[in-house]
């Protein structure tokens, strides 16, 4: 039978399938967010002002659940209980968290992308350019495209030699904190594009998420 | 294969005659054989779109019995492959025809020899204007960015499956169980359609699972008329995305035409839109919608809502 709205659980509520990554959640999040806020045309006429709030608030207890590991496990067990789902999807979910979307493992990093980094780089002399960027302890994600693109270097190669997903790679570069990922994930991604353009990694984190204020 | 449109949505003014008219002479020029329905009773104004003056016959004439078959008075117009029923002639009374007449009217509507057949409905969420609707199973709902627009959209898509149930039960004996809950739904503030089904449901689940069924046999698309820069590039995807959480999930996103001046001063010089002014963004929207009703251009991602 067809759910009506108000008995969709979190994950349908937000359209995001059980093993979505918290950056999934937090894009579901936002867009959900820009249909149902007081401001938008798409339900401007649709609900009295108290159902309104009600759907703003089951998003928001939604995105708070699940964006945080203990909370989301305690609904999703709560689920598999009430027998809303199955307890397999859980499994699925856990084996599937083994190859986590964000692809944080360096080893599986192409080789010849890096490589082909490398050689840009050496080509180039832009090394005052890095130095400058590295004096500062803000660093922008401005900064970081910029000094990719001087160095001739598009995102798609970051991509292959990271295997961080563009959609990643470009909210980094736009400091576009909403779609960012949790903390964790972005200190590793930023220390492996940081290793790609041979940058201190150290540096370029700290500076990082100094700017950002995470 | 005959595929049948209707394009209907609420509001006056939000260009169902203009897209409907448009759409027909694109399918048209595509090879098929094309027929416009007008079916806004007593408020017709199809052939002006189509630079036409006032037709000589159309729907009275078969009403009337002066005709023996619909294709009969189905004009042909300056377009080849476009034709036209007009119903300049029936006067506003007509607008109250009895119930034995309009069902002759639907099905000598469903049975017309063309490829496509397009109807053009009028404003408002009157009996007979949820009927023609019905008449074909896939609708496509015109609405612009405004909110009273949008507005009269949601109450007239909700009034098309409360009409559609109600027909259903009768049909089926069972209007008694939840004529009270329809009739106070129809009333009310939007509610789902979803909430009376799973009143019939939780009478009789046999039963309520096959008005379920029925309900999703209706397709239908969103248009967004009179799109300008300034509006929110997602509101279409939005909407689409409110219907089928908030209706029922029977929608997708048919796209965006762009507002041009110059569709106004076309239908005041009696000039065809689209044939003077074929290469605006406007024109290009409609063909992409062509190409999309016609099957050429790739299946899009259905958005629908989770079942
Ligand atoms: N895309 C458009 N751009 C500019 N004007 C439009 C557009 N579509 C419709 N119009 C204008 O809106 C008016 C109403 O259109 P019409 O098709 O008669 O609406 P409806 O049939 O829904 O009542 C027409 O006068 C036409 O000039
Ligand atoms: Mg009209």
């Amino acid at each position: 039978m067809i759910k009506k709205f108000k008995d969709l659980n979190y994950y349908e509520l937000l359209k995001i399938p059980y093993n979505a990554s918290s950056f999934e959640i937090r894009q579901a999040y936002k867009h959900i967010l820009a249909i149902y806020e007081e401001s938008s045309l798409a339900t401007y006429s649709l609900f009295a002002e108290n159902e309104r709030k009600l759907i703003l608030s089951k998003i928001e207890n939604a995105f708070l659940t699940l964006i945080d590991d203990k909370k989301r496990k305690n609904y999703d067990n709560n689920l598999v209980s009430t027998g809303e789902v199955s307890d397999n999807i859980l499994t699925e979910k856990d084996k599937k968290k083994a190859i986590p979307i964000f692809q944080t493992s360096r080893a599986r990093a192409n080789n010849n992308s890096l490589a082909r980094i490398k050689k840009k780089i050496q080509e180039n002399k832009v090394a005052d350019l890095a130095t400058n960027m590295l004096k500062h302890d803000h660093i922008s994600g401005k900064d970081l495209r910029n000094l990719r693109e001087s160095l001739g270097i598009e995102l798609e190669e970051i991509f292959q030699a990271t295997k961080i997903s563009p959609t990643t790679l470009v909210a980094i570069e736009k400091d576009d904190v909403v779609n960012l990922p949790p903390k964790i994930y972005l200190i590793s991604f930023l220390k492996s594009y940081a290793e790609a353009l041979q940058l201190d990694p150290k540096q370029v984190v700290d500076g990082y998420i100094k700017n950002i204020a995470y | 294969m005959r595929r049948i449109y209707s394009i209907g949505g609420g509001k006056g003014g939000s260009g169902k005659s203009f897209i409907a008219a448009s759409l027909g002479i694109l399918l048209a020029k595509h090879g098929k054989r094309v027929v416009l329905v007008d079916l806004d009773l007593g408020a017709s104004n199809l052939h002006t779109l189509l630079g036409q003056r006032i037709p000589e016959k159309g729907l009275d004439v078969y009403i009337d019995k002066r005709a023996s078959s619909l294709e009969e008075v189905a004009l042909s117009t300056t377009i080849p492959n476009l034709y036209l029923i007009s119903s300049t002639k029936c006067s506003l009374e007509i607008a109250n025809i009895f119930y034995a007449q309009k069902l002759k009217i639907i099905n000598a509507i469903k049975n017309l020899p063309f490829d496509y057949i397009l109807l053009d409905l009028g404003p408002g969420t009157n009996f007979n204007t949820l009927d023609f609707f019905l008449i074909a199973p896939e609708g496509l709902f015109v609405t612009t960015p405004e909110p009273t627009a949008i507005e009269n959209t949601f109450i007239f898509m909700k009034s098309v499956y409360l009409r559609k149930l109600k027909l259903s039960l009768k049909e089926a004996n069972m209007w008694h169980i939840c004529q009270e809950e329809i009739t106070k739904l129809s009333r009310g503030a939007l509610k789902s359609p979803l909430d009376l089904i799973s009143i019939l449901v939780a009478r009789d689940p046999e039963k309520g699972r096959i008005f379920e069924d029925l309900l999703s046999d209706l397709e239908f698309r969103l248009i967004l008329n009179k799109f300008r820069g300034q509006v929110n590039e997602n509101l279409g995807e939005q909407l689409v995305e409110v219907c089928n959480r908030h209706l029922y999930p029977s929608f997708d996103f048919l796209g965006n035409i762009s507002y041009d001046n110059r569709v106004y001063e076309s239908i005041i010089a009696r000039n065809i839109f689209i044939a003077k002014y074929p290469y605006t963004k406007t024109v290009s929207d409609l063909q992409n919608m062509v190409r999309d009703l016609t099957g050429e251009k790739q299946e899009p991602v259905r958005v629908r809502a989770q079942r």
